[in-house]
């Protein structure tokens, strides 16, 4: 069967083919600035769509695109959620979202998807033609032969672009770090994050944090940013400061080896998602801690 | 003035869901409902737009006959007018699409604001659904939103850039959790909300597509949960642990 993935960016739609090419044939959509970097994971044809890149001039085209396709999957981001959606009611055609597995079960898709705010993990038997992806579904793996290229033209947006504003990434990429501290709203203020400075020293730690720290206050850029709508990692050592531990964060770095959870507040849910635990005020746990570590 | 139609969903109130030991399922009966959180964030962000230009703001909720509370709460909170349509069939996005676009059609509007992601099933699909069906533009993942004459424009956050975008009522917006804090509605409007009627209706299409849960059940936790209120006993056995692990 055929596949058409979109994405706004190659890297999360290289995992999406990587894990499921050996059972579905795929062709993937990118904006023109990805087609490149796309094109050597194996996908059949790689569309380099050209052209304002807004969510309804998306929608419109994959939907054209969808006669020849069986199934689209598209990675779940703030733009991908919106296109799926669009695509999904505009074909008629049902969706499932935030699928970590994914298998053909009788000529019905078996996917697999948090609910209840990652409470619950339900499985669903479907007529789902339109698929949205959870972060980390696959490993991407380059393979030898480069698809080929062609170029599209996107029809035009109703929305209009008055201004633009890259985001500051620090290129830090968390995903890969092997021990991370990963700082919460109990830190207080962004003054006090030099306090886990020592701290990332001793254990030669990657700094993260919870959705607060990275968005509302921006205190940490927002790709250091774990959880749900954040990034999925799987270090060693993962060291929650000051995190509550909602589900959303829980999501996040429920793959960690080790959780080691600092925060005052002794029934702080977070408690239940980690190995160890130590109730108290991180300004005078971390300090002690570092020393330990040294000692 | 404005006119704003704001949609909104009601959820278990996931904090209080607990799984059972045995089956390893979440246990779902006897949890309280409320407002899904991001139906939260867009009842104070239509208020605060009929705040500041005046106007009306109606609220829709697709659920069951339990979900009054959830409207009584967005009353409380400055919606004007609310309708209930029964019959919400959990999973099938492309049904409640379909019924909340019905209802839609039959109210001027000159905005609808809805969440971009709900917190319990993290769809997000609503928005761009809703644009396809009604053909109107979508100003997606707002964290602000203003209205100039015929044009809506809002700050949309994407995750590697923010951009400033607009375009011409009737507009759907979705916003972002970060846009504003939700109101606490003081006791009075409570009350006041609690006498105000709710329109109820039942939906005037049927479910088509195939969606089924075939299983659920909570994510495991093995984690070993060795917590230590003694701070100086807990910095020296997780340092010590911390030493060797990160070695
Ligand atoms: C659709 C959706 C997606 C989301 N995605 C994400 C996501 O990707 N990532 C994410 O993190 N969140 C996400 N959230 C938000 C999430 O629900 C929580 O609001 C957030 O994780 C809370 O962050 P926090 O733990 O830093 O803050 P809080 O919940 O405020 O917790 C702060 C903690 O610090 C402790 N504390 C305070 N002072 C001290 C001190 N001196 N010493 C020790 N401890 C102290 C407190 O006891 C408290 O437990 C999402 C929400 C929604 C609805
Ligand atoms: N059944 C519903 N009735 C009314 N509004 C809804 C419903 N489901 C979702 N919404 C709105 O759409 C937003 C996004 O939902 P979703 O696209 O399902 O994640 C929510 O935050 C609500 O504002």
């Amino acid at each position: 069967m055929k596949a058409l993935v979109f994405s706004e960016s190659s890297t999360l739609a290289a995992q999406v083919i990587s894990g499921l090419k050996s059972v579905l044939d795929f062709s993937v959509a990118v904006p023109k600035d990805q087609a490149d970097s796309v094109s050597e994971y194996g996908a059949k044809e790689v569309i380099s769509l050209d052209g304002n890149p807004q969510m309804d001039a998306f929608g419109k085209k994959i939907s054209e695109l969808m006669n020849s396709y069986d199934f689209l999957f598209v990675p779940s981001t703030v733009l991908g959620r919106e296109v799926a959606g669009y695509v999904s009611a505009a074909l008629g055609q049902i969706s499932v979202p935030e699928i970590s597995k994914f298998e053909i079960v009788d000529s019905k898709c078996k996917t697999s998807s948090l609910s209840l705010g990652g409470k619950s993990i339900i499985d669903i038997i479907s007529d789902a033609k339109v698929l949205t992806v959870a972060p980390g579904f696959a490993d991407p793996v380059k393979v030898s032969e480069k698809s080929k290229i062609s170029v599209m033209t996107l029809p035009d947006s109703s929305v209009s672009v008055i201004s633009e504003e890259e985001k500051k990434g620090t290129g830090v990429n968390i995903e890969s770090a092997k021990v991370i501290v990963s700082i919460g709203r109990g830190i207080g203020k962004k003054e006090s994050i030099s306090i886990v400075d020592p701290l990332l020293k001793a254990v030669h730690g990657e700094l993260a944090g919870s959705r607060p720290v990275c968005l509302d206050y921006q205190w940490l850029s927002e790709d250091r940013q774990v959880g749900l709508s954040g990034k999925k990692v799987n270090p060693n050592v993962y060291i929650a400061v000051g995190i509550s531990g909602q589900i959303q964060h829980i999501a996040g770095m429920r793959g960690s080896k080790i959780v080691v959870a600092i925060n005052r507040d002794k029934s702080a849910p977070i408690f239940e998602e980690c190995d160890y635990g130590i109730v108290g005020d991180l300004f005078q746990v971390i300090p002690k801690l570092v020393a330990a570590i040294n000692g | 003035m404005v006119n704003v139609i704001v949609l909104i969903k009601q959820m278990p109130d996931l904090e209080q869901i607990r799984s059972d030991p045995g089956t390893g399922k979440p246990i779902k009966n006897g949890v309280p409902t409320k407002l899904e959180t991001l139906s939260e964030n867009s009842i104070e962000a239509a208020v605060t737009l009929k705040e500041k230009y005046g106007g009306k703001v109606t609220a829709i909720l697709f659920g069951n006959e339990q979900s009054s509370a959830s409207m009584k709460r967005a009353y409380a909170m400055g919606v004007d007018d609310g309708y209930i349509i029964t019959g919400y069939k959990e999973s099938n996005y492309l049904f409640t699409a379909r019924v909340l676009a019905e209802k839609i059609k039959e109210l001027p509007h000159d905005v609808i604001i809805l969440g971009n992601q709900s917190a319990d099933t993290f769809s997000g699909f609503l928005s761009g659904q809703l644009s396809a069906i009604l053909g109107e533009p979508l100003l997606g993942n707002s964290v602000s939103i203003e209205i100039e004459g015929d044009i809506v424009k809002v700050k949309r956050n994407l995750e590697n850039k923010s951009l400033v975008i607009s375009a011409k009522k009737p507009a759907i917006v979705s916003v972002s959790q970060e846009i504003n804090e939700p109101r606490l509605p003081p006791v009075m409007q409570i009350m006041a909300a609690g006498r105000k009627p709710i329109h109820t209706e039942v939906p005037k299409i049927q479910p088509s597509g195939s969606v089924q849960i075939v299983s659920e059940i909570s994510p495991k936790s093995d984690r070993k949960k060795i917590i230590f209120e003694d701070v100086d006993k807990g910095v020296s056995e997780v340092g010590k642990i911390l030493k060797e692990a990160t070695r």
